[in-house]
């Protein structure tokens, strides 16, 4: 890997070079190369100063060539491990035909932009070289014009978990429980990672709480380790990640809203009228209200997420209905009021919080 | 910093591939293909010319046509065999493939046809090339906008027109402005429109879902210079700016995901489980809306005013429940 000194090097060739060799020379050969042919023969392997130094450089190599792409297959020629070959099969590592249009590879350079992890970029400025060396024309973006999807870095445990995904290894890491903060060990049967919001998760199945779970990528604490074995369990043959991530299509309800003139203009532009529409585009219009607000109905689907939606408009908007939001905004506004209070005691003083206990979604109230 | 073997590695055969009936291409046409310097093209072309099979005698080696060369023509005449492109590695392809099935369902490719038609067509073949069902990851971009919005910023970014906005900020006031949109950026699960405003003269970030109205004008934007800030920038820069004044939170373990989802300047997990956060803020409606919508898991808060204004707001807010409380 690059942050390796390379012994090589220092002496003349580049290890790309010597790389670019061994490929060519594996490509070639009739039947196979032993390692003795390689280090004799193929420009570059000749400057190991030892038998142990050319065979971590070796094993090295088929480690990158590996990690991209082209993979040497062994031969085994006769009985004895001296005769064990090596060769690189032609179609294994050719890229099949995709003859993209300029706009098509104007898209697929944008989609290669989407990541912000390093790994991940440099993954993907690869991927761009290789598909622009199998001809396609110039990239056309203006297909996308003005189009900038971006997903937030994914960190260190991204490349181990996709490992381990794509090959069925179990895994385990360190994880820090939301609830508690406490860090546990946690072996889990890693299904899917997804990328919801701005966060990044781990779907699989925890062996340890015999049940599916949902594991926040940055809540990983250190390394994760991936099992030796590959196939190591099956995956269901449907993962509904977002079943799993809590934001399953629930029922949609109608909240009735006291709001002051003038304000809330972002939750006034999803109200619904109060009958249904007369008209397409016709306006709803909010009805005034003795106290001199205006009633404004406005649909959610979960409870937790739209109370912390209208408990941040603070006085400017008040539920009338349903209940169970109203209360869940009044427990928020309750605690926001003793807020400057809290700090003396730190945590001690104002209402204890709900820590862990999932707020009831899309319950009929 | 010296390029990484592997990458050189990649762009070295891809050279050949390419090259390999493409008859003689320039080098800089090369070089911006391949995204290095024609320099970089040069060494390459050398370091190719003494590689091929054991033995290294000249029919060995893959060969360029020296006097195109001199010229600044790239012609190869043998290529050793390596004409065919290498595939994707399967981190490549998963996440190449996870990001057009991402962009394909997303609302701001969805809202124009041709578009999403060439979003499809473009995951399509990849799929097929790769041959990799590349479920492993699973990535959904922003949410829900109003349709009617989303179909006019992009209108108007294809169509490089100017449009005009009625927007509503962080602190619910609602203003009504002409921008030339520069780009529609999706992050963190929301869209934001970045755009020259020439109400403020300057650079805005309006974010989508507050976009009450946009509507495609008929003048042509104006290039602003907005295009060529690279693809490292973060919408959030609007909200955290290192000026400006800092606020401490600590925070119960349960609202840890606002520390993972804010841009906070530093995150401290304390022995308690909790979680101090420590944030640069340049709009203060932004931050008393996190805290009134967070606070039963708000530990403490600082500096004191800002707790004292959410507090405030919060008792307001508290007797219009009392005054408007059902009987």
């Amino acid at each position: 890997m690059p942050a390796n000194p390379d012994p090589a090097a220092a002496r003349g060739t580049p290890p790309a070079e010597r790389l670019l060799n061994l490929v060519i020379a594996l490509v070639n050969t009739s039947a196979a190369m032993t390692k003795q042919q390689v280090r004799s023969g193929v420009n570059g392997y000749g400057d190991a100063p030892s038998t142990e130094a050319f065979e971590r450089m070796f094993e090295r190599d088929k480690d990158t060539l590996r990690a991209l792409g082209i993979p040497i297959v062994t031969v085994d020629a006769g009985g004895h491990s001296d005769d064990v070959g090596y060769r690189i099969d032609n179609d294994a590592y050719a890229l099949g035909p995709v003859d993209l249009t300029p706009a098509e590879l104007g898209v697929v350079a944008l989609a290669a932009q989407l990541w912000s992890d390093k790994t991940l970029r440099t993954d993907m400025s690869r991927a761009m070289t290789k598909l622009r060396a199998a001809g396609a024309g110039e990239a056309a973006g203006d297909a996308v014009a003005g189009l900038a999807p971006r997903v937030r870095a994914a960190g260190d445990a991204y490349v181990p978990l996709l490992e381990a995904v794509s090959e069925r290894r179990d895994v385990s890491f360190r994880y820090r429980a939301a609830s508690t903060g406490e860090v546990l060990t946690r072996h889990v049967e890693p299904w899917r990672i997804a990328a919801r919001g701005s966060g990044w998760y781990l779907v699989g199945f925890d062996r340890g709480r015999g049940a599916p779970r949902v594991f926040r990528l940055s809540r990983i604490v250190g390394r994760v380790k991936v099992g030796t074995r590959p196939d190591a369990f099956d995956v269901p043959a449907r993962v509904d990640v977002d079943a799993m991530l809590g934001e399953r299509v629930g029922v949609r309800r109608v909240a009735t809203l006291a709001v002051v003139p003038e304000r809330a203009q972002a939750l006034r532009a999803r109200a619904t009228a109060p009958e249904p529409a007369a008209g397409r585009g016709a306006e709803p219009v909010p009805a005034p209200r003795p106290d001199g607000r205006e009633e404004v109905r406005v649909q959610f689907r979960s409870l937790s997420s739209f109370a912390d939606e209208v408990a941040a408009y603070g006085p400017a908007v008040v539920v009338e209905e349903p209940a169970d939001l109203r209360g869940e905004v009044v427990r928020r506004l309750v605690a926001a009021a003793g807020i400057d209070r809290a700090q003396a005691a730190h945590g001690t003083a104002g209402t204890p919080t709900q820590a862990g206990t999932p707020t009831r979604e899309g319950s009929d109230g | 910093m010296a390029e990484r073997a592997d990458d050189r590695l990649v762009r070295l055969l891809g050279l050949v591939a390419f090259l390999d009936g493409a008859g003689p291409v320039r080098v800089e046409e090369l070089a911006e293909r391949f995204g290095v310097t024609p320099r970089q093209v040069r060494e390459d072309v050398d370091a190719l010319w003494v590689s091929g099979t054991p033995g290294y005698m000249p029919d060995d080696l893959i060969d360029f046509d020296a006097f195109s060369l001199d010229g600044g023509l790239v012609s190869i005449t043998q290529t050793r065999g390596m004409t065919r492109p290498l595939r994707l590695g399967t981190r490549e392809a998963v996440a190449l493939v996870a990001a057009l099935r991402a962009m394909h369902a997303s609302p701001a490719v969805q809202a124009d046809r041709r578009r999403a038609g060439v979003v499809a067509s473009a995951l399509d073949k990849l799929s097929a090339a790769t041959g990799e069902a590349a479920s492993a990851v699973d990535v959904e971009l922003a949410g829900e906008g109003d349709p009617q919005v989303v179909a006019a910023v992009t209108e108007a970014l294809s169509a490089g027109r100017r449009l005009h906005l009625r927007y509503v900020n962080a602190a619910d006031v609602t203003s009504e402005r002409d921008v030339d949109p520069a780009r529609l950026v999706t992050q963190d699960g929301a869209m934001y429109l970045v755009a020259w405003c020439l109400r403020a003269g300057g650079r805005r970030t309006f974010r989508l879902d507050r976009v009450l109205a946009a509507r495609v004008l008929d003048d042509a934007a104006a290039d602003h210079g907005l295009a060529a800030e690279g693809a490292d920038e973060d919408v959030w820069a609007s909200v955290a700016d290192a000026r400006a004044p800092s606020a401490t939170l600590v925070l119960a373990s349960a609202a840890r995901w606002v520390a993972e989802e804010v841009p906070a300047e530093s995150v401290r997990d304390l022995p308690d489980g909790s979680v101090e956060v420590r944030l640069r803020v340049t709009n203060p409606a932004w931050l008393r809306r996190l805290l009134l919508a967070n606070a039963p898991d708000v530990v403490s808060v600082s500096p004191p005013q800002v707790a004292e204004e959410v507090a405030a707001l919060a008792r307001d807010a508290l007797a219009a429940y009392g005054r408007t409380a059902n009987p």
